[in-house]
């Protein structure tokens, strides 16, 4: 079938590139840049106008592309790349400290931060922070715009962990999260974002903060593990120019991700992680992700909690649901004791409930048309229903309340809280990475025994 | 080594390209070739596609109204894909069209 394709030319380098990947020479003209924003007269000037690759008019190309006879030059196999794997140098050449971190930060390595530069002697001493071996497969990445697979390792991760400024007790955590292979940094022109958040045992055994400033630059662990998180997403591949990376404004949260702990003492409700099926006693790490958060800078004195919190979350675009609300443990402790809010997910059934917009708002809402509109189209309810609704009728749309994510942090200093767009996306095991203590290694017997276990069963 | 010079390890991992030909028919790349154009537009149909990037809904809009104004002999139906921006459509549109239309034109990615 012939076919036009048409993209704003920011992304020409896109369609360059691809052409490599599919080996076909699709016929794509170019408009001006943006098209989402443009009021019709200058999109009716995009077409008639000139594609910015060519300087020929946009429709006499659209037109060309469905009546013009496919040539010799458009054979598919002149433009396939084939696959192939990178070569990788393990050692660098020795040089002095300045010039390695020149190099690192010229590399694409770091976050344009000072990095801890990773010697031998270093890495060593951090792998000692896991029990498993250097050469361990930790997991594989994908990155879709330039199909590549990248593997990583122990000891790739513990590099990082170097780099970031970690400590060995910190890598069990940094292992998990690498381990999840999600990335801190999202090849979208919008401002994603993400938060890191840990429960259980290992918080308080390496120092992590989960009260007063949790989220302020104060704290070692809080600090160096979020990090990490992003040099090994920077490292992954993430942040290539225009190639992998495309925020246009980018997020400042990404320096460390709000790396932090629940304050699972001071909660007045079961962890985030129990929520989520694990043990109190196991250790995890759990994955948000989203582009907005409200910082609430007032205590609910005129409204109810719950009436302030409403209004920040119809500012919020519900995508699929999606909300963190992170409360300061006197904001949890209140709304159990004085408003009788038993559970997280008794609240959570709360908001959702009382949480009205107009139908219009949301389905006008861009992130919502692009990802969501085409639930409706596929006859899914409810957005089916909202989409036949006059623009004025009220719909709940945070219409799944196990989506509204709560957490307790916070100092107690004042009965604040944060209100997010973030979804959780994934919380992966932390304790499988911890380094083996003797007393463990031991507790079955087989420490200290030779591989073959015929030896000495004769 | 000299003193001063201090030797580390590279933060890098090991990377392999995979196109997607190789992907889909393990080694054989999936190569396709344009199909054949037609001889002219008049009279025919054209599917005007929104892809679901914002604004692709008003572009188009202005496409449809430019080949009313300009190629009336040209008729054009629009139809949004149903999966989102990243997804294919769920339904049997390319099939409509392949059985329906004459061409498609797609956009606007950006």
């Amino acid at each position: 079938m012939p076919t036009a394709p048409i993209s704003t030319f920011e992304f020409a380098g896109v369609v360059k590139d691809d052409r490599r990947f599919h080996g076909l020479p699709l016929r794509f003209s170019f408009t001006p840049h943006p098209v989402v924003g443009m009021p019709g007269p200058v999109l009716r000037q995009y077409i008639e106008g000139k594609d910015p690759a060519t300087d020929r008019p946009v429709i006499e190309e659209v037109i060309d592309a469905l009546t013009k006879p496919v040539n010799g030059e458009e054979n598919a196999s002149d433009f396939v790349e084939v696959s192939h794997t990178g070569s990788r140098q393990v050692l660098l050449e020795p040089d002095t400290e300045d010039n390695l971190q020149r190099l690192f930060f010229e590399r694409g390595w770091t976050d344009g931060l000072p990095i801890v530069l990773p010697t031998e002697e270093r890495v060593a001493r951090m792998l000692t922070g896991t029990s498993h071996a250097r050469d361990e497969v930790v997991g594989e990445v994908f990155l879709f715009d330039t199909k590549e697979h990248v593997k990583f390792t122990v000891e790739m991760v513990a590099i990082i962990a170097v780099m970031a400024g970690a400590r060995p007790e910190h890598l069990p955590v940094i292992l998990a999260t690498a381990s999840t292979t999600h990335p801190s940094i999202q090849p979208s022109t919008t401002p994603f974002c993400c938060m890191l958040l840990v429960n259980g045992p290992i918080r308080k055994e390496i120092g992590m903060n989960s009260g007063i400033g949790a989220f302020s630059p104060r704290n070692l662990a809080n600090s160096v593990i979020g990090r990490a998180w992003t040099l090994l997403t920077i490292n992954w591949g993430y942040t290539r120019l225009k190639k992998t990376f495309w925020s246009s404004q980018g997020n400042n949260f990404a320096y460390n991700n709000m790396c932090c702990a629940e304050n699972e003492e001071r909660s007045v409700w079961e962890p985030f992680h129990v929520q989520k099926g694990f043990r109190p006693d196991e250790s995890v790490v759990s994955v948000f992700r989203g582009w907005s958060l409200l910082n609430n800078g007032g205590g609910a004195a005129r409204r109810s909690h719950g009436e302030e919190m409403i209004l920040q979350m119809k500012a919020l675009p519900a995508l699929f649901s999606a909300a963190t609300l992170i409360l300061d443990p006197l904001v949890a402790r209140s709304l159990k004791e004085n408003e009788g809010f038993l559970t997280k997910l008794d609240y959570s059934r709360w908001l959702s409930d009382n949480v009205k917009i107009p139908v219009g708002q949301f389905w006008k809402t861009d992130l919502i048309d692009m990802l969501m509109a085409p639930l409706a189209q596929q006859g899914v309810e409810p957005y089916a229903t909202w989409k036949r609704l006059p623009d004025d009728a009220l719909i709940a749309p945070y219409n799944k309340p196990e989506q509204i994510n709560i957490i307790v942090i916070g100092g107690e200093t004042s009965p604040l809280w944060k209100t997010a767009d973030f979804a959780h996306t994934v919380s992966a095991p932390i304790d499988k990475w911890r380094a083996r203590t003797v007393a463990e290694g031991c507790s079955d017997g087989t420490c200290g025994l030779p591989d073959d276990d015929t030896v000495g069963h004769n | 080594m000299p003193t001063g010079l201090l030797s580390v390890l590279s933060p890098e991992s090991q990377r392999t390209v995979v196109p997607d030909g190789e992907v889909k028919h393990n080694g054989t790349p999936a190569l396709s070739s344009m199909a054949p154009r037609l001889d002219t537009l008049n009279g025919k149909t054209v599917y005007l596609v929104d892809t679901g990037f914002g604004g692709s809904y008003k572009f188009l809009d202005q496409m449809q109204e430019w080949f009313a104004e300009h190629m009336p002999t040209v008729s054009t139906v629009r139809r949004r894909k149903t999966g989102n921006i990243f997804r294919d459509d769920t339904t049997d549109l390319w099939k409509e069209i392949k059985d329906k239309g004459h061409a498609a034109i797609l956009g606007v990615a950006g």
